[in-house]
Formats: structure tokens, C-alpha cells, sequence
């Protein structure tokens, strides 16, 4: 008989960031199972911003970001003086090449206390790969290789930039790094795990699975509309399957390719989506667009 | 080895012509035909530039409630009507759930052949307008023919792979897809390629993409930061920020 495969670690996700009032219970005993760093790109803000920024635990601008974050802001918050907008919503750190960061708004950030790092020395990695690096690496917070990264801006605009944005994702397949847009999500998920997806109310329906560095000769996944892969004859053997991660990646899953097949305005069915695959794939999901 | 690894291969020839006022077309580039595919989201600013040169115009579905309500806004005309009288596609194809029934109506008494496909919930709007040129295209004229779309980047991200996924189903076409900040094109790894920088509209920055399969070898030259048999995947390197510094940019991908 063959010895027993290594069983497949169990990744969760959760966009619980983005309900608008928190989860009332926190997953770890230390209360930082909902902890995110909220990082900022050169794009207009989504209209979330304000709710994303209030929660985070560190806010970063990139370059760029810092000139959104100072024009766009107010316009999310109409009601509210804009002077008093910029004061509140005021970044940890503002970091990049800087060659983007107009100088008026570099000085009112530097004089509120922001932390000005200049990177124009290093032209060899993206302004967002910069800040990953930082919030892995250098924060002082405890807990840090288990924060969660959300990235505003990172997706439309320029494709090569987008493309980039998209690398840093498989750059750093341990780290949970979330792209957001106003109409969607995208994140990676490594084929070393199996990903299990709890969806949120404001999360959905359309979703898409995305093999975009390489094509996916297995994958299986439960709680679309369109599953890929061999059905479960029953749950409870669909979870011994997962234990023993047996029977999961067999020739006849689905495949997926650019050129072949790829799984998009799919439908998620279910709360819980999992997904079993022998690639890294990029998950994607719409957002609803509340009143 | 290199001369061993390098089979001879065809050269695809690339430039953006399509862009330039057609006045400044030049004389030893033959102004290219062009089919254009509106999908629905905003219209890039040169949307009435686009349209006019055009030899055939498609709206997928809800594109052409884009080109009813934006077009105005887009040229110098005072006269709105005047506007949404000249803008006529020629075709309207889709499954129908976006196109607001006023519109669908307008464009119908203008001429419009509207072309309901909501039976066929198999494919993207994007993907049956494609096929359509497909088919009435003879396979001389595919190497003539561009395929200009707007509206498949940005927005939706499924929607977004969707739309590059036409370009390798469909890799025997020309098809560019343009948005305000840039454009993207397939380079087929059967072919070497040659891309004529268009310098007045396009650049300086510029990528490539392994997009769904890592790439063994890539070698390039008319950019800053050129690959000499370079391997690119995603999880490792791929070009980004590059620099156009020729006015041709040559790039071939060997096996």
C-alpha cells in the first residue's frame, strides 16, 4: 500500500475587514485575528477607503498614494470639513522612489508626523514590493508575519504595473496580501494549501479563479455554481478526503489555462468556497455595490 | 547553441498607426484596417478618433449604452443630438442584460443590426463579438485586420482574464486592448515580433508578461533594460517599468 501523502495544510480566508460594522468575535486570544496594514498605491480611492482606513493597524502610502489619500479623502467624506479629513487621515509612513509624492503634500505629512523613507536608490523593485518589505520585515508591532496586507490601487491603470502588483503576490505566497478595487478582490492562493474561502455578505456573487503564471492540470473546489473538478459523493467523504488528501487531484479534475479554459463570472452558492489545486491561482471576487 | 535553439521563424509586425490623426498616417506603413469592439465601461478619451477611422464598429451589450451616454462628452460638439446621430455602430451583439432599452431601441431605428445571442450563456459578450469577425474574416485578410477593443481592462478582475483569454483562443487574430493609460497586445511565441513605437502617442513605459505559462527564453532589443535569453514567471521576474528607447522595438521568445 502507498505510504500516506503529507496532509495539506488548511489556509482561511476572510473579508470580514470590509463589513461595515467588525466581527463582533476575534478569532485569536491576543485580538489580533482581524489585524490588517492597509497600504496605499497611486490611484484613485475606492469609496471604502474611509471604513478600511479607520480599522487598520499601520497605514503606508506609496509615493503617489500619499497625493490620493490628500485629494480623494475629503470627497469621500462630504460632509466633513476637508482640513479636518486630511488631519485625521494622516499615514504611518509615506515610502517609494518619491518621484510621484507632490511636494506640498510630502511637507504636510512630514509636519504631522508622518515617516518620510525615501527608496529612490533602489530601482529594481515596485514601490508596492517596497512596502511589503516593510510591513514584513521592519514594523515594530507584534504579530507581524500574520498581519494581513490590504492594497488599495494596485489593479486597472497601467497593465505592467498592474502585472507587477500582481507578481508581488506570488513574490511573497506566504503572506495574506489582498488587492481591493471598488469592484473587486483578488488575492493569491499558494497550491501548498487548501483554501478555504468564507464569503461575506458584501462580497459576491461573481467570482473567478485565475491560473495566471501557469496552467492548472488539477483543481477542485466546492460552494460555486460552476465547481471544478470531481463532485464529492457526500460531504463527510469530502472532508476525509481533505484530511487524508486523497482522491482530490486525480487526471480527470478540471484543467486550466490561458489558451484553455479559466474560471470566470462564476458564482459563489455557498458561505464557505474550498479549493484544492496543483497551481498558485489568483481568486477574485466582485463587491457589492451597497447604498 | 543559440543559433541551434532559434529556429527561423516568421516575423509579426506591430505598430499602433490606429492611433495617430489619420492625417499623420505615414507613407511607408500602409494604414492598417480596424474592427472596433466597445465593451462596457467608461470610453478612453480618443473614443471619436477611434470610431471615425474605423472600418467596422461592434458594441458588446452594454457598450453601446456607453457610446449613447459618453460620446458627447468626448468631442467638441455643441449639438448633443448631432452626436448621438453620427456615433451609429453597425452592430450590437451580446446577450442583451445590459443594454437599456432606449438605447437598444435608438441604435435599432438608426440601423443597428442588433444581434441577440442571450442563448448562449457559454461565452462573454467580448468572446461572441470576436468570433463574429472571426468567421467573416478570410484567413488573408486576419493578417490585416486589427481588432481594437476598449473596455476589457480595468474593472472587474474575472472579467479583465476573461478578456486577455481571447487573445490566446483567438491568437491567429490581431486584437489590442486599449484603455486610457495603455494598450496590451498577445505576442505569439511562434513568431518573432517586431513593434513599431508610435513615440508622439505611445510610451515610454512598457512591459511583458508570461501571463499563463512561465516563459524558457525572451530576448529583446529597443528597450532600456533588454532580456538576452531571459526566463520571466510569474513568482520570479517579469518586465515591468521597461522604457522604449528605439523607434522599433524587436522581441522574440524562443522555446
Amino acid at each position: 500500500m502507498a505510504p500516506t501523502p503529507p496532509v495539506r495544510p488548511v489556509m482561511s480566508h476572510s473579508s470580514a475587514f470590509l463589513l461595515p460594522s467588525p466581527p463582533s468575535s476575534s478569532a485569536a486570544p491576543d485580538g489580533d485575528g482581524d489585524a490588517y496594514a492597509l497600504l496605499v498605491l497611486n490611484q484613485r480611492l475606492p469609496r471604502f477607503a474611509p471604513l478600511l482606513w479607520d480599522r487598520a493597524r499601520v497605514r503606508v502610502c506609496a509615493d503617489g498614494g500619499a497625493n490620493r489619500l490628500f485629494d480623494d479623502m475629503p470627497e469621500l467624506l462630504p460632509g466633513q470639513d476637508p482640513d479636518e479629513v486630511r488631519r485625521r487621515y494622516k499615514p504611518d509612513v509615506i515610502k517609494g522612489d518619491l518621484d510621484s509624492i507632490r511636494p506640498e503634500v510630502k511637507e504636510y505629512y512630514s509636519n504631522m508626523g508622518t515617516q518620510i523613507v525615501d527608496e529612490s536608490h533602489d530601482q529594481d523593485t515596485t514601490d508596492l514590493h517596497k512596502c511589503i518589505t516593510f510591513v514584513t520585515e521592519k514594523l515594530a508591532i507584534p504579530n507581524r508575519s500574520n498581519l494581513c496586507i490590504l492594497v488599495l490601487g494596485a489593479l486597472g491603470g497601467r497593465f505592467d504595473h498592474e502585472m507587477g502588483n500582481i507578481n508581488v503576490l506570488h513574490l511573497f505566497p506566504t503572506n495574506r496580501i489582498i488587492l481591493l478595487s471598488d469592484d473587486c478582490l483578488i488575492f493569491l492562493l499558494p497550491r501548498t494549501h487548501t483554501h478555504n474561502i468564507h464569503i461575506e455578505s458584501i462580497e459576491g456573487p461573481h467570482c473567478g479563479l485565475i491560473p495566471i503564471g501557469a496552467p492548472s492540470t488539477t483543481t477542485t473546489t466546492t460552494g460555486l455554481r460552476w465547481n471544478l473538478g470531481k463532485p464529492p459523493t457526500s460531504s463527510i467523504q469530502y472532508q476525509q478526503q481533505l484530511v487524508l488528501n486523497l482522491q482530490i487531484l486525480s487526471p480527470d479534475d478540471t484543467s486550466m489555462s490561458f489558451g484553455g479554459l479559466i474560471s470566470t463570472s462564476n458564482i459563489v452558492e455557498e458561505e464557505s468556497v474550498t479549493i484544492n489545486s496543483d497551481s498558485d491561482l489568483i481568486w477574485t471576487i466582485s463587491l457589492r455595490h451597497h447604498s | 547553441m543559440l543559433g541551434r535553439a532559434i529556429r527561423s521563424m516568421d516575423v509579426m509586425v506591430h505598430s499602433s498607426t490606429f492611433l495617430l490623426p489619420k492625417l499623420h498616417q505615414p507613407g511607408h506603413t500602409p494604414a492598417k484596417n480596424y474592427a472596433l469592439v466597445v465593451l462596457n465601461q467608461n470610453l478612453p478619451r480618443f473614443m471619436p478618433r477611434l470610431w471615425t477611422h474605423a472600418k467596422l464598429r461592434i458594441c458588446a451589450d452594454g457598450g453601446a449604452n456607453r457610446i449613447f451616454d459618453e460620446m458627447f462628452q468626448l468631442t467638441n460638439e455643441q449639438d448633443y443630438e448631432r452626436v448621438r446621430n453620427r456615433y451609429i455602430p453597425e452592430i450590437i451583439e451580446g446577450d442583451m442584460d445590459s443594454i437599456r432599452p432606449e438605447v437598444k431601441r435608438f441604435y435599432s431605428s438608426q440601423g443597428s443590426q442588433i444581434s441577440d445571442k442571450s442563448h448562449n450563456q457559454e461565452t462573454t459578450d467580448l468572446h461572441k463579438c470576436i468570433s463574429r469577425i472571426h468567421r467573416s474574416t478570410s484567413d488573408h485578410e486576419k493578417t490585416n485586420l486589427c481588432v481594437l477593443v476598449t473596455g476589457a481592462l480595468g474593472g472587474r478582475f474575472d472579467h479583465e482574464a476573461a478578456n486577455i483569454n481571447i487573445l490566446y483562443l483567438f491568437s491567429d487574430m490581431r486584437i489590442v486592448l486599449l484603455s486610457d493609460d495603455c494598450l496590451i497586445r498577445l505576442l505569439p511565441k511562434t513568431h518573432k515580433h517586431d513593434i513599431y513605437i508610435e513615440s508622439s502617442v505611445e510610451g515610454p513605459h512598457c512591459g511583458l508578461f508570461p501571463v499563463g505559462a512561465p516563459s524558457g527564453s525572451t530576448t529583446t532589443t529597443g528597450l532600456k533594460w533588454n532580456l538576452s535569453e531571459a526566463k520571466m514567471r510569474f513568482g520570479s521576474m517579469i518586465s515591468t517599468s521597461n522604457i522604449v528607447h528605439a523607434e522599433k522595438g524587436l522581441g522574440w521568445n524562443g522555446p
